[in-house]
């Protein structure tokens, strides 16, 4: 495991109040919407704000389909490191 | 700006304008649709129909096709099984995006000619949360939908003008169908097909238009980041609000960024539309709807949105003004919104209490960083050996996945707090302000005095081992064992509640640990202090078994020189 998705894994807790749950929870292919971690709607705007804050980027209001990368924590590292060497 | 259109003349063929993008649809194709699907639905005799469209010009098809055929829709909130087996006996055929349902195409027959609705015809059932726990139908007539579109039409109407309507929540409520399709098909503006419910998304949506009006929600409008282009989409005509009250402060922000307070609806899937504000805390209601209150503070309504001499009377406690605006003290029962997200807690309550592993359980929102549900559950029998044999994670994803039919992802709760039994009152009520304490508390960290007497100057108490003690989920998890060094530290801080003990601790001697203590164990404790000696002597036994037993040394405080 990276240590950014290490990272990403304990934003998601730590930024959504999770209870009960450890970064060792959550596989970094495991989906964080609907089955599988069973985030709602909200979490997901909780997320993308917060992933911004820590990261200090800005998600590119202009392209089509950014929360595709929000499916995992695996695709999340993917997009945060690419943002980031943006 | 185009012409209004009755609701009961939707349906002209003739009538060539747009009303949706990507793809475009024409008033005239979406009338062939509606009367094509009105064929197919009369050659199958179907009489009432469920209809769940992400889609929502699908979804305009769908309404005019059945309305036109006679056939009453039901538009279920969302397709959680329960809900869908729960409307099953007033349903005839489902129409979704979901495998399995039928698709309007799959409907389509050669058009039946275009006619007049009739605006009497009870051509609407809505299905929501039921304070009684079980889901509530709200019958509505045409009439009262297109009496409620006139009224907007007059408010707001002009302001819009030919905005497209982008809309961040579902059409399947009252507030999403009445201001996204209903409202702009008569009106003639044109609507965005699917609800955006991501920032980025309404921006693409909306830059991408001349004129553009917002149909959101707090939920939205509260986290819309700073990643947006403000100066561009303050080109936005309206934005409106609903579902839940707007905070202020949002209010605030938002009338910075874009230059208007947004415009919040109230109403109810009951009542229709009730009054509006933008900014401040007073509701001003529609033109043609009354207000008063009943003995209990709860505002009622008499409104043409409602049933011709019907009065509602809502759970929602208020004040009213002279000038015939009012406030909001909140709501009178147990239906809680999350997040515009109305939700029966007594259902949640009686779904859980079907759990093998659940004796009884009261839920009630938590306010964190954002609001949540907590469940308070006692665990029967079956449930208390699960949770020692299992351990807790076991046990709390075992009762999620059982409710999670029962409720979108957004109500199932966060925090949860096990016990053995309720703490219910001498009336066996459980008090609002007791279960919020036991629901805003952090787990545990000390055992339940169950009793207490002091001979001879030792003492003998019974302790109960929390379910939920917040150390089981350090110390193997799946077999949560009461830890010694708890056991020492509750010696020691119950002793000091009963006895004069010196202050500073210095060792222990001869522990033993013969018999692991799991949660939901009774023990009984044996404490006795050896004061010439400076040892406090304590014993655990779980009935006839000794659990542990040893000394803690302690002395007097140094006393520096």
């Amino acid at each position: 495991m990276s240590d950014l998705q290490l990272e990403i894994k304990n934003l998601i807790i730590e930024a959504l109040g999770l209870e009960d749950i450890g970064p060792d929870d959550i596989d970094a292919d495991m989906a964080l919407f609907g089955e599988g971690l069973g985030l709602d709607s909200v979490d997901a705007l909780e997320l993308g704000l917060a992933i911004q804050k820590r990261f200090g980027f800005k998600i590119d209001a202009d392209a089509k389909d950014t929360r595709k990368h929000f499916a995992n924590v695996a695709s999340l590292a993917v997009f945060v490191s690419a943002q980031q060497a943006a | 700006m185009s012409k209004w259109i009755d609701l009961q003349h939707l349906l002209s063929p003739a009538l060539e304008r747009p009303v949706t993008l990507e793809p475009a649809l024409s008033h005239a194709d979406l009338c062939v649709q509606a009367l094509s699907l009105a064929a197919g639905l009369h050659a199958r005799g179907v009489r009432n129909l469920a209809v769940h469209l992400e889609d929502s010009a699908e979804l305009a098809i769908a309404l005019l096709g059945a309305w036109r055929a006679g056939v009453r829709v039901l538009l279920p909130a969302d397709l959680q099984a329960q809900s869908r087996e729960r409307l099953a006996p007033h349903v005839d055929l489902w129409i979704s995006e979901h495998a399995g349902d039928t698709t309007l195409a799959e409907l389509y027959a050669e058009p039946l000619p275009a006619a007049a609705l009739d605006l009497d015809f009870v051509g609407l059932t809505l299905c929501t949360s039921g304070s009684s726990g079980e889901p509530k139908l709200i019958d509505k007539t045409l009439r009262q939908m297109h009496a409620e579109v006139l009224g907007l039409q007059a408010l707001w109407g002009e302001a819009l003008g030919d905005a497209v309507i982008v809309g961040s929540v579902a059409a399947q409520h009252i507030y999403g169908l009445l201001f996204r399709v209903l409202w702009p098909l008569c009106a003639g503006r044109v609507f965005v097909r699917r609800a955006q419910p991501f920032p980025e998304d309404l921006q693409r949506w909306s830059l991408a238009q001349a004129n553009f009006a917002w149909i959101a929600s707090p939920a939205l409008l509260k986290r819309m980041g700073d990643n947006l282009d403000w100066q561009a989409l303050a080109r936005v005509r309206r934005v409106f609000s609903s579902g839940g009250p707007l905070p202020s402060d949002t209010g605030a922000q938002l009338a910075e960024l874009l230059g208007q307070v947004p415009t919040e609806i109230f109403g109810s899937s009951e009542t229709g539309g009730i009054a509006w504000r933008q900014g401040g805390s007073l509701w001003q209601p529609f033109a043609d709807v009354q207000v008063g209150l009943n003995d209990d503070g709860a505002l009622y309504i008499r409104s043409p949105y409602l049933a011709p001499g019907h009065t509602e009377q809502t759970a929602d406690g208020a004040s009213l003004h002279a000038d015939g605006r009012f406030e909001l003290l909140g709501r009178q029962d147990r239906i809680v919104k999350l997040e515009e997200k109305r939700i029966s807690l007594p259902m949640l309550e009686q779904a859980l209490a079907d759990h093998p592993w659940v004796a009884d359980a009261r839920f009630g929102v938590v306010q964190d960083k954002r609001a949540y549900l907590g469940a308070l559950v006692a665990l029967n029998d079956a449930g208390l050996h699960a949770l020692r044999n299992q351990g807790r994670r076991a046990v709390t994803d075992s009762l999620r996945q059982h409710l999670s039919p029962h409720c979108i992802a957004l109500a199932l709760p966060r925090r949860w707090r096990l016990v053995r039994h309720l703490p219910l009152n001498a009336q066996g009520k459980l008090p609002q302000a007791v279960l919020e304490q036991a629901l805003y508390a952090a787990r545990t960290l000390l055992p339940e005095v169950v009793s207490q007497r002091e001979e001879n100057g030792e003492w003998h108490l019974e302790v109960d081992v929390p379910l939920d003690l917040a150390h089981f989920s350090g110390h193997f998890p799946k077999t949560p064992i009461l830890p010694g060094v708890v056991q020492v530290d509750w010696a020691q801080t119950l002793a000091r509640g009963l006895m004069h003990l010196p202050p500073r601790f210095c060792g222990m001697e001869v522990l033993k640990f013969q018999q692991l203590a799991r949660p939901g164990d009774r023990l009984q404790l044996h404490l006795r202090f050896d004061a010439e000696r400076g040892k406090l002597y304590f014993s655990y036994r779980n009935g006839e078994a000794a659990c542990s037993s040893g000394r803690i040394l302690l002395e007097a405080a140094r006393v520096s020189a």
